[in-house]
């Protein structure tokens, strides 16, 4: 029997395909409800705009959780990372006098250096990446402070905020980031053999290792780059929202499971979806004005965030069950 | 015909070599913690004083304990409980709400919220049980929905915020500890109230994963599931029974740090989350399931509250202590790491 | 390639003991021995998985020392695992080219990879779309995309290890059909494999394993019978194993009784009656249904008709917890590693684990009582422990497997479904094991027993039932000897084809 139960995740994949559909009808159909109900309010240019700015950092964040779930491993330290990298740009630009390009390449930089350091971790210590990204987590909520203390870092670079808060041809130019950046994940997954090898360690790491891949690597990278995407996420917020203080990420971090999770990513690895995960980022984007608009208490998006995320995976789990192995 | 492809000989094993092993990261710990507290008192003699420090720090030493066992209820098991905040909040808001609409006694208040925990927790671990979904994802999944939950029975059910209603006893809770109960001139020593509750709490839970049927069981399941099954243990039960056990723990704890505090509110248990690991993996637990170790949850819980308190004492900022914490917490692990690598290195077989 | 004289040694145990290997180019070389004779050892060495502690490996004349798995790859050496080792979520083409794939700029070669794919199965003459995801295949189907994944990395030696294992008889000679084309092509394809039938259908030569050293190395394989090989495997005249003879009380209450079931499983009119004191073997194949059954028994699978009776009475039996506590079934598993024995948990839980129900004290369980139960069942079995303490994963195969047995002696039961008993035991320690069976019938026990070793079931069973298919094809009587007993079985085993 444990030939076939690999097999049985594996069948998460075709029915993976079938996620991407239905999540892709289910938003197309609540957009549409959405737009109908709200007497069109929902299509003005300006409620466009605002809903797909707000969604550029979800998906990122989603993005940045997806790809260590891909490995079979988890990021607990994605929220606090994201506001640690718009902490220091923040700084740099502010305390430093630094260009906005130089700080926004020094956040990256310090993205994907915490983010090695986590995959480094988990490799040489052979300790439970849950458990390093909890501390590395906790490390970072402190460090954030340690830049300026509680103060709000505002009126930095004009230039990047206009960047930021513009549009191109009415979308958000951060929201254009978001899907530059999703589109190169999803070339990196499917076409670039380091991006199959990531694939390889997570669906079968003794095959994986047997055919010469070091699952070892592929977790440094898949953190590695976990931490650039978070650093991403952070200067999105940098430009986007004009004022950063060192407490952003506190709310990031369940958000990031929600997306992959709903989007179809499985925990124990092997399979990522760059596009569930944005769908389901904008579904849940798509609750939160739809809790605007009707003035609903936020505090049911939660509520309906949790129910959704749960029934996801229990859909995933009766397909997979259904389908069954192989014969 | 099964042949074992991987004889265990030279793989990777995770078991320990022998039972004395799981002695040395609480004996480490106590070092730890002895040192700690000779520094601390050394560089600010005021962690030494009862009153300032040493009362407040076993009032929250007793909540973080009790956290921690709420999280290795069901560590024992494999799993964790990603929601033990929101699970502390409304357990919390069912005890607040009884004292505050139904005007009831202390424990009364008490037990309808560890009732209330003990449901959700049973929920979780059915949800868990049923659909053999990762704990993580329900538990997660749940946390989402009780944050919504909570507030929103709170922003219904009370001012807004929280209750304010204190019943009879509250406050000696809070404010009291035993030496302001005398009889005669042998007062008690400056214990605060609080404190038995939680050392109850621990005791209870060490028995039963020690010496009950029922917690040998939970320990089972947690090691190897299908064996558990085949050998006859109603592994759903079990799994529902440390998830309800994970509930109640974690409405004790935010019971208590209601009681500290003075009131009930819908913040109740924000930041339980890391404490409810830190406790049980720096004493030695492991996140693998089918071993606990209560003692060593208390002197984790206990090393991570002295380092706090001393480090506030020294006028480090609260950010700072997340960063030492963290740090210790990787410190601890890796040391584990090394311990297990030498102890397996040195492993026997027969 | 050539092998000589391995030796590995292993805390406690000699595995290897000066074995030898040779391999001819262009031949299909049978390995066989029973399990624990080092099998499994001398694949690991050949493969690069262990170094040996003494000597040497040739390949072409050259000696040559791996470093680790790839290493032996490069040199030549591919292996097709029991377990299948492929990325489910990963096409076949990406699969089989998975080591070989090239890649521009980072950019994975995709068009490379289909034609490598496309070659490799073509080389086979097996026809399977490349673009299909793994996960979508059979079981047999993924066993081929292995194999063009060894010929992907240009594996001179191939190694199929039990390679029938989980495949039908049609996909067996498809299967049998690649290999020939195999050897036909110059490379060696060495089959380990416990089924004589097959290795004599396809093998030219057989080196066999005994104790951990070559007792017929590379000879062809027509010079010899299958009792030959056999009594090369096993060391001693096959005669009648003996052990001391058993009387079973035909007028007694069957212990269990089985009329018609059918489950959800696809079991259908299964019928059979196990008496106090009586060995029942269950033979067959791999897929035929036996530890399916054994656990539709257990309550772990619906019986969804026919009447299932314990001691005469109707049960109706619901999970394990029923019926071990009600009925007294206890079921020793296949998979000891997996589900018989827990790993991480010390020797006294393992034993007391069934029992506690009835060591409690409101609740309570002491340590003590635990104690002395271990030591009864330690002496009882021959356990080798250092104390009721140790771990259970510091044991031996023999030590866990004896574990695995003593939580259901501890219970008390007096129906026990003993699953594939003696599957990666040494020799010895297999031999105490079928004392031990024996025993326990005479003492009163009744014993469902699960067995694909025939050998074990002819020494043990008082009748054995045929089963394929997830039906029984017949009963036979044991008489406990060989040659005549194999034989009806095998025949009922085949029983649809020209017999």
């Amino acid at each position: 029997m444990t030939v076939l139960e690999r097999f049985d995740r594996a069948t998460i994949q075709t029915s993976l395909r079938s996620t991407e559909f239905t999540l892709a009808v289910l938003a197309a159909v609540g957009f549409t409800v959405l737009a109908s109900t709200t007497h069109g309010n929902l299509l003005t240019a300006d409620t466009l705009k605002a809903l797909f700015q707000f969604l550029a950092v979800p998906m990122v964040i989603g993005l940045a959780q997806m790809v260590v779930l891909g490995v079979g491993q988890m990021n607990l330290s994605v929220g606090v990372l994201t506001g640690f990298c718009s902490v220091i740009t923040a700084y740099l630009m502010v305390q430093s006098g630094w260009p906005a390009w130089l700080a926004v390449l020094a956040a990256l930089v310090v993205g994907l250096g915490v983010g090695t350091v986590n995959g480094l971790l988990v490799v040489l210590t052979r300790i439970n990446g849950f458990i390093v990204t909890l501390a590395t987590m906790t490390i970072i909520s402190g460090l954030r402070y340690g830049v300026h203390g509680t103060a709000t870092f505002q009126n930095y670079s004009p230039q990047l905020v206009r960047l930021g808060q513009g549009s191109v041809l009415g979308v958000p130019a951060i929201f254009i980031g978001a899907v530059i950046v999703a589109g190169l994940l999803a070339v990196f997954f499917r076409r670039m053999s380091a991006g199959r090898r990531l694939l390889a360690s997570g669906g079968n790491p003794l095959a994986a290792r047997l055919s010469g891949i070091s699952n070892d690597r592929s977790i440094v990278i898949a953190h590695a780059l976990s931490g650039l995407l978070a650093g991403v996420a952070g200067v999105f917020i940098v430009a986007s929202s004009g004022s950063v203080n060192a407490s952003i990420g506190d709310d990031l971090l369940l958000p990031s499971f929600a997306a992959p999770i709903i989007g179809g990513v499985a925990l124990a690895g092997g399979v990522v979806s760059v596009l569930g995960t944005c769908l389901a980022a904008f579904l849940i984007r798509l609750v939160d004005v739809a809790q605007a608009q009707y003035g609903i208490n936020p505090r049911w998006v939660d509520l309906i965030v949790g129910a959704v995320v749960l029934g996801a995976v229990l859909i995933s789990q009766l397909r997979s069950r259904v389908s069954g192995g192989s014969p | 015909m099964v042949t074992d492809v991987m004889e265990p000989q030279t793989e990777v094993r995770p078991t320990v070599a022998t039972l004395p092993f799981w002695a040395n990261p609480r004996l480490g710990l106590l070092v730890v913690i002895a040192v700690l507290v000779v520094v601390f008192s050394s560089l600010r003699s005021s962690f030494l004083n009862v009153d300032l420090t040493i009362v407040p720090m076993q009032a929250d030493l007793s909540v973080f304990v009790v956290v921690g066992l709420a999280q290795l209820a069901v560590l024992s098991l494999g799993h964790m409980n990603m929601a033990v905040g929101r699970m502390a909040a409304i357990s919390g808001f069912a005890t607040g709400y009884a004292y505050d609409k139904w005007s009831a006694p202390l424990v009364v208040g008490l037990l309808v919220g560890l009732a209330v925990g003990a449901l959700v927790g049973a929920l979780a671990g059915w949800i868990i049980a049923a659909t053999g979904v990762n704990s993580f994802v329900v538990t997660l999944a749940m946390d989402f929905g009780l944050l919504g939950l909570v507030s929103l029975l709170y922003s219904r059910f009370s001012d807004g915020v929280a209750f304010h209603v204190r019943p009879a006893g509250m406050d000696a809770l809070r404010f009291d500890t035993f030496s302001d109960y005398c009889s005669g001139n042998v007062c008690g020593p400056q214990v605060p109230l609080v404190v038995p509750i939680a050392l109850v709490a621990a005791v209870v839970v060490g028995l039963l994963f020690r010496r009950f049927r029922v917690g040998r069981e939970i320990l089972m399941t947690g090691s190897n599931l299908r064996a558990a099954a085949l050998s006859g243990i109603p592994t759903g039960r079990r799994i529902v029974q440390a998830h309800a056990l994970s509930g109640l723990l974690a409405g004790l704890a935010g019971f208590l740090l209601a009681a500290n505090n003075g009131a009930f509110s819908a913040n109740i248990g924000d930041q339980f989350l890391i404490p409810s690991f830190l406790g049980p993996v720096l004493g030695g637990t492991l996140l693998a399931g089918g071993a606990v170790s209560v003692i060593g949850t208390i002197l984790g819980a206990t090393l991570t509250e002295v380092i706090q308190t001393g480090l506030n004492l020294l006028q480090f900022q609260v950010q700072d202590l997340n960063v030492f914490i963290g740090l210790i917490l990787l410190a601890a692990l890796s040391l584990d790491r090394v311990r297990h690598v030498l102890a397996e290195r040195r492993g026997a077989r027969i | 390639m050539t092998a000589e004289g391995l030796v590995k040694v292993f805390p406690g145990v000699r595995a290897l003991d000066g074995a030898n290997l040779r391999l001819e180019a262009g031949t299909v070389h049978a390995l066989l021995g029973e399990n624990g004779a080092g099998k499994s050892t001398l694949i690991k060495i050949v493969t690069g998985v262990y170094r040996p502690d003494a000597g040497r490996i040739l390949i072409a004349g050259a000696e040559r020392h791996f470093s680790g798995p790839l290493d032996a790859q490069h040199a030549g050496i591919g292996v097709v695992h029991q377990e299948r080792n492929l990325i489910p979520a990963f096409s076949v083409a990406e699969n089989i080219a998975l080591q070989v794939v090239r890649s521009r700029f980072g950019f994975v070669d995709r068009a490379a990879m289909r034609d490598t794919a496309r070659d490799c199965l073509a080389q086979l003459d097996v026809d399977l779309r490349v673009d299909r995801p793994a996960s979508d295949l059979s079981v047999a189907q993924l066993q081929l995309v292995e194999i063009a994944k060894a010929l992907a990395v240009e594996s001179r030696v191939l190694l199929l290890d039990e390679p029938t294992a989980s495949l039908t008889p049609e996909e067996s000679e498809h299967l049998f059909a690649v290999v020939r084309r195999l050897r036909d092509q110059g490379r060696v394809v060495v089959l380990v494999s416990h089924k004589l039938e097959e290795v004599f259908a396809v093998a030219d030569t057989v080196t066999v394993l005994r104790d951990g050293r070559s007792v017929a190395e590379g000879a062809p394989l027509a010079g010899y019978t299958r009792g030959e090989i056999v009594d090369l495997m096993v060391g001693r005249a096959h005669a009648d194993i003996s052990l001391a003879a058993r009387t079973v009380d035909e007028t007694a209450v069957p212990a269990l009784e089985l009329v018609d079931v059918a489950t959800a499983s696809g079991h259908r009119d299964i019928s059979l009656t196990l008496r106090p004191g009586e060995i029942l073997g269950l033979y067959g194949l791999v897929g035929a249904g036996r530890s399916e059954l054994a656990r539709a028994l257990l309550g772990l699978d619906r019986i969804t008709a026919g009447t299932v009776r314990v001691h005469g009475a109707v049960a109706r039996i619901r999970n394990v917890g029923d019926a071990l506590h009600r009925y007294r079934i206890g079921y020793v598993t296949e998979n000891r590693k997996e589900e018989g024995v827990f790993l991480q948990q010390p020797v006294s839980r393992n034993v007391a684990v069934t029992v506690w129900r009835r060591l409690a004290r409101h609740g309570v369980v002491r340590d003590r009582a635990e104690d002395e139960l271990v030591n009864t069942y330690v002496d009882q079995l021959g356990l080798r422990i250092s104390g009721p303490r140790q771990l259970a994963g510091q044991l031996s195969g023999g030590n866990q497997q004896k574990l695995s047995l003593a939580k259901w002696l501890a219970a008390d039961c007096d129906i026990l479904v003993i699953d594939e008993p003696t599957v990666g035991i040494d020799v010895r320690t297999k031999a105490a094991f079928h004392e031990l069976i024996a025993g326990l019938a005479t003492s009163g026990l009744a014993i469902l027993l699960i067995s694909s070793d025939l050998p074990e079931m002819v020494t043990l069973a008082d009748r054995i039932l045929v089963m394929r298919d997830h039906a029984i094809t017949g009963e036979i009587d044991n008489d406990h000897r060989y040659d005549t007993v194999s034989q009806a079985v095998i025949r009922l085993i085949h029983s649809d084809t020209a017999a």
